[in-house]
């Protein structure tokens, strides 16, 4: 158990790099879904911890794992889907109006056109 | 049954309108078209006001409603709970909602979008002020803060784009963090309402608390950031002065108070979160004053308005968490919590007057720089205007922010300072009040005459102007003055639903004793000689510097962690 939980550290500290540090924008989309994504393995990781199989009512229900985290992933994975859909459409008409992709460049360009 | 359900038609409406719009716009004619717009905002935003004040008797006799949505059993359904807060915002909502979008008509582009996206956002603040789930309070947050996003980015303009991308990556990953903290609640719990977590809070080890305080607090500054209170309101000022004029008096004046007044129910889980009540009061007068400041250095006249939308919060906040530091069931904290409601409403009101005014005339003049604009006026009227009354709106906006009576600001704020006599916060509020008005005095000078305009041949002048930018200016301002006239009213209406006991704390003298007009006369008078200060060589020397202090990206999430570290500080060492 502990080992996964390391990984899932290290891509969520993967994901806040990418996401403060990086010029780049699209790099900085990216870095924020890794973090959504450590987010949802820990919860998936820790509905685990009670069972081994899939939480669907056949004929027993026995050993499953918790349903309410997956449940409730299956929601954050959609929010995640629409954060990532309208910040990559933003980044396109931020690239259109300025030509760059570059954060500082783009910061730069908008206020000399403000000026 | 059927009772309980009508709690929920103010999150049902507003969908149900913004599809009607959606299908109309999709199938049918133009003018069609246009009536079902009409026909939306009737039943999604005045339907749900109407529904909610006949409630009204409901709610102060039974307290709060419980309805689980879908009829599920408690464990598995989703519990929202209807009482007096939720009434209060989504009241505030719907009715600030509305003169918003009355103004955006007269800008023709592309109408329908924007009633559908208001009227989600109507309906996820409804959800918002109901949900007593932990998940279903961090999904309603994301969507609402996804409609802000859209709503900054709406106008053609390369800066409201990058105001809400940064905006966007800010807000949704210390989101992640919300979601960590409610992980780590179902952890120890096992349960997402916030009653079972209270329940089961108390009955853990020491060790498990301070996790679970963890938990909390990571939760807990997500949402002040949304609030916009000081070290964390860096995204602030781009967003609210870039966005279209709609809607900045739209985010301003609803979107930085609902998470406020959730956040009240988040405390209650926890008794050991009293703790973190008076540091959040300093913090709120310190966000005050820094506020006004700054408001006072900026030269561009929207982002003035949205560093005041700064400065008002910390208002709001000191009031708000000195209500919970003495406790909301007490007199004292219930009163301070009836001022924070009634001031959030004012400046509602007053700050999308404002916004609204201050961007039509700024449209007119084709500027925004406050020290070059001058003579808005003449510029409206050879627009079409024919009387002053953008001017006019614009003072009274002006007039109530500043706390002059009978406008409601006057109200709000002699009962919110009257209540935290004496106490520091007091004397940061009081100096942040004489900075309000030097400020206003500022933002008015654009209405100066000027020679350099040139009365138009009155033949030529044939141009009419937008009557819907006239009518939302009107009915915000006949709300501003109803508002302050009947504040009595209003109060009686608030302690009713805040207070069980039938004693009525608030005493109606303390508006215009001796002291509270003196102590009005003193702020004016120091807001002119401020004003003064500000405008004389070495004042203008300090603002300008102040101005060119820059925000970056990063510091932003120093700032964040500044706070949770703060917070961390004070609730567990």
């Amino acid at each position: 158990m502990i080992i996964e939980r390391v990984l899932i550290f290290f891509i969520f500290i993967t994901g806040f790099i990418g996401l403060i540090s990086m010029k780049n924008i699209i790099k900085k989309i990216i870095g924020l879904n890794l973090l959504t994504s450590s987010v949802v393995l820990l919860f998936i990781l820790e509905a685990s911890r009670i069972g081994d199989e899939a939480p669907i009512i056949d004929n027993k229900v026995q050993n499953i794992v918790d349903p309410i985290p997956q449940a409730l992933m299956l929601t954050a994975i959609v929010i995640g889907v629409c954060v990532t859909a309208l910040s990559l459409a933003m980044a396109v008409r931020l690239y259109k109006t300025t030509g760059s992709l570059d954060i500082e460049i783009i910061k730069q360009r908008l206020e000399d056109d403000c000026e | 049954m059927i009772v309980n359900n009508l709690f929920l038609t103010p999150l049902f409406l507003p969908i149900l309108a913004a599809s009607i719009i959606l299908i109309a716009k999709s199938f049918l004619s133009v003018k069609a078209r246009q009536f079902c717009e009409y026909f939306g905002i009737i039943i999604g935003l005045l339907l749900p006001i109407l529904i909610v004040l006949l409630l009204y008797p409901f709610v102060i006799h039974n307290g709060s409603i419980s309805i689980i949505i879908g009829s599920y059993t408690p464990k598995i359904g989703i519990l929202y709970k209807f009482d007096s807060l939720s009434l209060v915002m989504i009241v505030l909502t719907n009715l600030l909602t509305l003169p918003a979008w009355i103004y955006s008509r007269s800008t023709n582009t592309s109408h329908s979008y924007f009633t559908v996206l208001i009227l989600l956002q109507s309906a996820i603040i409804a959800g918002i002020s109901m949900t007593c789930d932990i998940f279903n309070l961090f999904v309603c947050l994301e969507v609402m803060g996804l409609i802000a996003y859209v709503l900054i980015a709406s106008k053609n303009e390369k800066n409201a784009v990058f105001a809400a991308f940064n905006y966007m990556m800010y807000s949704s990953s210390s989101m992640i963090f919300f979601l960590l903290g409610s992980f780590g609640l179902y952890r120890l719990v096992g349960s997402l309402t916030y009653q079972e977590i209270a329940k089961t809070l108390v009955t853990l080890s020491s060790k498990d608390q301070n996790i679970a305080m963890i938990c909390l607090i990571l939760m807990i500054v997500p949402i002040l950031i949304r609030v916009a209170i000081m070290p964390l309101s860096g995204w602030l000022v781009n967003a609210h002065s870039k966005a279209p004029h709609a809607v900045s008096a739209i985010l301003s004046g609803i979107l930085i108070k609902i998470p406020l007044f959730v956040l009240i129910r988040l405390f209650s889980i926890s008794p050991l979160m009293h703790n973190l009540t008076l540091v959040l009061s300093y913090m709120g007068s310190a966000t005050a004053l820094i506020g006004v400041i700054l408001a006072l250095s900026q030269s561009d006249a929207k982002k003035l308005l949205a560093y005041h939308s700064i400065s008002q919060i910390g208002y709001i906040v000191t009031s708000w968490s000195l209500a919970l530091h003495h406790g909301i069931e007490t007199t004292l904290g219930s009163v301070l919590l009836i001022a924070a409601l009634f001031h959030a409403f004012s400046h509602a009101i007053f700050k999308g007057l404002l916004f609204l005014s201050i961007g039509t005339a700024t449209d007119a003049a084709g500027s925004r720089d406050v020290y070059k604009i001058r003579g808005v006026n003449q510029r409206l009227y050879n627009k079409g205007e024919k009387y002053p009354l953008t001017m006019i709106c614009f003072f009274i906006g002006a007039l109530s922010i500043m706390a002059i009576p009978p406008f409601n600001g006057f109200f709000s704020k002699s009962l919110l300072t009257y209540y935290i006599k004496p106490s520091i916060n007091y004397t940061i509020l009081s100096i942040a009040s004489i900075g309000t008005i030097a400020s206003f005095i500022k933002l008015s000078k654009i209405f100066l005459p000027s020679k350099e305009i040139e009365k138009p041949i009155k033949e030529l002048n044939t141009s009419k102007f937008p009557f819907s930018i006239h009518l939302s200016l009107i009915i915000l301002a006949a709300l501003s003055l109803l508002t302050g006239i009947f504040a009595k009213e209003i109060f009686n209406l608030l302690e009713r639903m805040f207070i069980s006991t039938n004693i009525k704390p608030i005493k109606y003298s303390i508006f215009f004793s001796k002291t509270n007009v003196l102590k009005t006369l003193y702020t004016g008078l120091g807001g002119i000689l401020l004003f003064v200060i500000a405008t004389s060589k070495y004042g203008s020397k300090i603002l300008h510097k102040l101005r060119m202090v820059k925000n970056d990206f990063i510091d932003q999430y120093v700032a964040y962690a500044i706070t949770l570290a703060l917070f961390f500080w004070v609730l567990i060492v």
